[in-house]
């Protein structure tokens, strides 16, 4: 059992935090002359083996290198470089059942609330729905509607501003949690939800 | 004159209340036997009697009903939901607005102690903390310690964070833990971006 003192934060954790973001925080300092010097006396020092290797590797070269050998390494570069784009854009993951779900507000509206956009992926889907703590967890409430490729099933819903749990419903029984939400704590009767939070435009 | 308003005023609460009660009971009617029913129903009048929000226990016997959870395990999550409730409405203060109390339960179920709300609403006395608390109940959820997390959270309040940028940061977190960070580290280095020019430090 952790003391906490009257914040219910542990004080050791506190410095320990504050510690560890001061020496991140440091700027790292490197004399660039006295950092050649070493290295090349690092080098000079290395058994003639390892110097062999660090030589040949310094000295410039001509490399001949087929036209379609070439182009093949740039296909390569360019796939691998626009798949790392795709990966780590928001709500572009790799998909495929359950992935990619996308939460955004998207309007606001006639009484000012916002409109959150809730998005699925399920290809082999015949319906999916949306279920949560702003539509009484009814099954039936809001299906998400299909668009015509690539099985992504989405729908726009205004949600008052707070805290909400909710979670899709896959072909009527099978229940899935939102993998691109923050998965609720609290008793979800076997079935984990989602958390969203919506925030009050009104409010800081 | 005042007489007739205090009248006017006693017969529209007369007749409201009830409506309310009727609507509740509607949608508790038609999910829940009636044995759960009327013990769910006690909870809840028992709850609004104390100025606890009453809707979010009315939603956990909902989701219960809709995940087929027996009487007994939905009677249980409403019980502790309207603890968890009253413990926030009495740390956060009897001002709070519902919005408040809900992400406040949240937070102490994740396992943040009462105390760290209380400091938390004294730092923001006349803004709203429902997102300072969602998201501090997120972090937890997803495995950064509750003591780090609470002062990281309740430093950026004290900053005067806006709701958005908090919203941000927990997303910033979220994805270095997805890039590999462990959640204790992913906190770190966001903090680290949210504190450029000092590090976070405890309140007196």
């Amino acid at each position: 059992m952790r003391q906490h003192d009257e914040t219910g934060n542990t004080p050791l954790a506190d410095e320990t935090l504050e510690r560890a973001v001061g020496e991140l925080r440091r700027p790292l300092r490197v004399n660039a002359a006295l950092f050649d010097a070493r290295v090349m006396d690092e080098v000079l020092r290395a058994p003639s083996g390892v110097r062999e290797h660090v030589e040949r590797l310094l000295r410039p070269r001509t490399i001949r290198v087929s036209p379609l050998l070439a182009l093949a390494a740039g296909m390569l570069f360019a796939v691998s470089v626009a798949g790392s784009i795709l990966y780590v854009l928001p709500g572009r993951a790799p998909r495929g059942e359950g992935t990619s779900a996308e939460r955004s507000v998207v309007a606001r509206d006639a009484a000012g609330s916002p409109i959150v956009q809730f998005g699925f992926v399920a290809p082999h889907a015949s319906s999916v729905a949306l279920v949560g703590d702003f539509n009484n967890w009814d099954p039936k409430a809001t299906p998400l509607h299909a668009a015509s490729t690539g099985g992504v099933w989405s729908v726009e819903v205004p949600i008052l501003p707070g805290r909400h749990l909710y979670a899709f419903v896959v072909d009527g029984t099978v229940w899935r949690p939102d993998p691109a939400a923050p998965q609720a704590t609290g008793e979800d009767f076997g079935e984990p939800n989602s958390a969203l939070t919506v925030a009050d435009p009104g409010m800081r | 004159m005042t007489r007739r308003v205090l009248s006017l005023l006693s017969l529209a609460l007369a007749l409201g209340a009830p409506t309310a009660l009727r609507a509740q009971d509607a949608r508790l009617d038609a999910r829940l036997d009636a044995r759960t029913r009327d013990a769910v129903v006690a909870v809840v009048d028992s709850a609004r009697g104390a100025g606890i929000p009453s809707e979010p226990l009315v939603q956990k016997a909902l989701e219960g009903a809709s995940k087929h959870a027996d009487g007994a395990r939905i009677l249980t999550a409403v019980r502790m939901l309207a603890r968890e409730l009253g413990d926030a409405r009495s740390a956060l203060g009897p001002t709070s607005s519902d919005a408040e109390v809900i992400a406040g339960a949240s937070a102490l179920h994740a396992g943040i102690a009462p105390a760290a709300l209380s400091k938390m609403r004294a730092s923001r006395a006349h803004g709203s903390l429902t997102v300072a608390l969602a998201v501090l109940a997120d972090l937890v959820a997803r495995g950064v310690p509750g003591d780090t997390a609470t002062t990281v959270i309740s430093a950026l309040t004290v900053a005067g964070a806006q709701d958005t940028e908090l919203l941000r940061f927990q997303q910033g977190v979220e994805r270095e833990i997805a890039q590999g960070a462990t959640p204790a580290a992913a906190l770190g280095v966001r903090a680290q971006g949210a504190f450029p020019t000092s590090p976070p430090r405890r309140t007196p």
